[in-house]
């Protein structure tokens, strides 16, 4: 009887466990409201490609949040990117630099983050709006309305390298699983996951014990600048065109994806298979909601009311395992 | 005389305007217990802190075996064989046992790959050797008591063959069987060799440990007895009156 109880404990403490048993609910319940359109060929080919955008980034945000801080710019850099692809290309560059160069681009930005944050000492919610609003400004500023939006992509290696079709899956989701695998073992397997899960969950305690705090920080930064490019160029390769609301509203939805994925807000706590879990569940019920006419404005209120259900929940169990032990 | 295993020498050190440590001459033998006591502001946590490398001392020298030392950070003292148990600050909440005992100090494979299992069964075998268990050593410490997170942060420096133990305050927030457990621990670490400092408010948690007792007050040394020769009331009155 004890060992059932132990075991039962040990699984409701691994958030993402909450997370998968609301994707199976979630799940089946748009399948059987939907009447089956659900798992239709185009909306599911559809509904794959935008988890695969999303997702990619938000594995990024949910390694970060487990080192304790927050990426809000994540819109901004994509518009950035976006600005610098298009620039790149109409310039005649070549494919394989501009991805480079786009890339790099997105590194930088991780790095300025951390820098603001952990060398200004200042909060990340707080220096990472500050560049969110930076970056958009920017972007804003090179782009006036009348600026050409739309770009040619003729070129057949870009193409099939990021948005192509591989026995008719995207590609989009083999990098996405890409990454999940790499994040996956970086974070469970390598010693740079300890890292960040012992500065996420006691920053001291880890510098006390020699472990530098401030480069594990700065590379999570620069791993969310990186995919937040990389998806950046997925997506414009994709649609052929500067996309003035690209990664809108990601910075909170890929937070909301995390927490209800098991990722705690304070850091420390998190696995890959919740921020897969949680990423995947949002894109269904982001899809639902387009499919339902629901406003874009009130899916805002819908990642809200989310995380805070998540929030509550998550923190209403971890008390009583700790009243319970 | 045998040697000291570490030797402060007229140590002084300055906050700004502040005088902290007065010319504090500090010795601990080997396999030796020294209770560290004094009222608040006396300078013991300034004291042993510069011990373990996390303040540099303005003025004096610090010998270890022997051999004049002197740190940059912690990671020196610690790399000599001196380590600091705090309160608190020594564990991560979210990591469990093993991972807490490892933590800066991973075991790892190829390319940096964690030896978990490694890990595991050394910590297994660690605590079952210093006569420790722990219900389940998969669980985040945060669920583990006071005195059982003492513990780990005290088997941790016997693992990694500390010579020295620097302990501050480690019964402060206890109960008194968990105050109980920690202080059987030290009688442990003092029976594997290892010398430990112990700092403490209590007397009546020193005393039963400790072979030697130092008092510091503002800043300076005001005795430094063997226990026998002294009883805790007398103690108390130095602490009191200076």
């Amino acid at each position: 009887m004890n060992n059932v109880l132990d075991n039962t404990r040990k699984l409701l403490r691994r958030g993402s466990f909450i997370g998968f048993i609301v994707f199976l609910i979630i799940l089946v319940s748009f399948i059987l409201l939907s009447k089956g359109y659900f798992i239709q060929h185009t909306n599911l080919k559809v509904l794959i490609t935008q988890i695969a955008e999303f997702s990619i980034v938000s594995l990024g945000v949910g390694l970060l949040m487990i080192a304790q801080e927050f990426d809000l710019s994540i819109p901004g850099t994509m518009l950035f990117c976006s600005l610098v692809f298009l620039y790149l290309h109409n310039s005649g560059v070549t494919p394989a630099l501009i991805v480079v160069i786009v890339l790099i681009v997105g590194l930088l930005i991780g790095l300025l983050n951390a820098m603001l944050t952990i060398k200004g000492r200042i909060p990340s919610f707080i220096s990472t709006l500050a560049t969110l609003l930076l970056w958009t400004g920017v972007t804003n500023m090179f782009s006036p309305p009348g600026t050409k939006r739309s770009i040619i992509i003729k070129d057949p290696l870009l193409v099939g390298f990021f948005v192509g079709d591989v026995f008719g899956v995207p590609v989009q989701f083999l990098w996405f699983l890409f990454f999940a695998v790499v994040l996956g073992l970086l974070l469970h397997h390598h010693v740079f996951g300890s890292w960040v899960y012992a500065t996420g969950g006691n920053k001291d305690a880890a510098r006390a014990m020699g472990i530098n705090t401030d480069l594990v920080k700065i590379a999570c930064f620069m791993i969310v600048g990186f995919l937040s490019a990389f998806s950046a160029i997925i997506q414009v390769i994709r649609a052929g065109a500067f996309l003035v609301g690209i990664g809108s509203a990601w910075n909170l939805k890929a937070i909301t994806a995390c927490v209800m994925g098991g990722v705690s807000l304070f850091g420390g706590y998190g696995d890959v298979f919740g921020i897969i879990i949680g990423s995947i569940t949002l894109s269904i019920i982001e899809n639902g909601l387009i499919m339902m006419g629901v406003s874009y404005l009130l899916s805002w209120a819908v990642y809200g009311a989310l995380l805070l259900m998540f929030v509550i929940a998550h923190s209403h169990i971890r008390r009583r395992m700790k009243i319970l032990s | 005389m045998v040697q000291p295993l570490v030797e402060m020498i007229d140590i002084h050190k300055w906050f700004g305007g502040v005088h902290a440590l007065k010319g504090v001459n500090f010795s601990v033998g080997r396999n030796e217990v020294v209770g560290l006591v004094g009222d608040n502001g006396a300078g013991k946590s300034t004291l042993i802190k510069i011990l373990s490398g996390y303040y540099r001392p303005d003025r004096g020298k610090i010998i270890f075996e022997g051999r004049e030392v002197q740190f940059k950070s912690p990671a020196d003292a610690r790399k000599i064989g001196i380590e600091t148990v705090y309160q608190d600050q020594a564990l991560c909440p979210n990591l469990n046992v093993a991972q807490n005992i490892f933590l800066g100090r991973e075991r790892i494979k190829k390319l940096g790959f964690l030896d978990k299992s490694k890990m595991f069964v050394e910590s297994a075998r660690l605590l079952e050797k210093l006569g420790l268990s722990f219900k389940n050593l998969d669980m985040p410490v945060e669920f583990l008591s006071g005195g059982e997170k003492q513990c780990v942060a005290i088997a941790r420096s016997l693992y990694f063959k500390s010579k020295l133990v620097i302990m501050d305050e480690p019964t402060s927030a206890l109960s008194l069987r968990e105050s109980q457990k920690v202080l059987d621990f030290i009688m442990k670490l003092k029976e594997s060799g290892v010398s430990v400092i112990v700092i403490s408010h209590n007397l009546y948690h020193v005393f039963p440990v400790a072979d030697r007792i130092v008092v510091l007050s503002k800043g300076k040394k005001i005795a430094d007895l063997s226990k026998e020769k002294v009883d805790i009331e007398e103690v108390a009155k130095l602490i009191i009156s200076s």
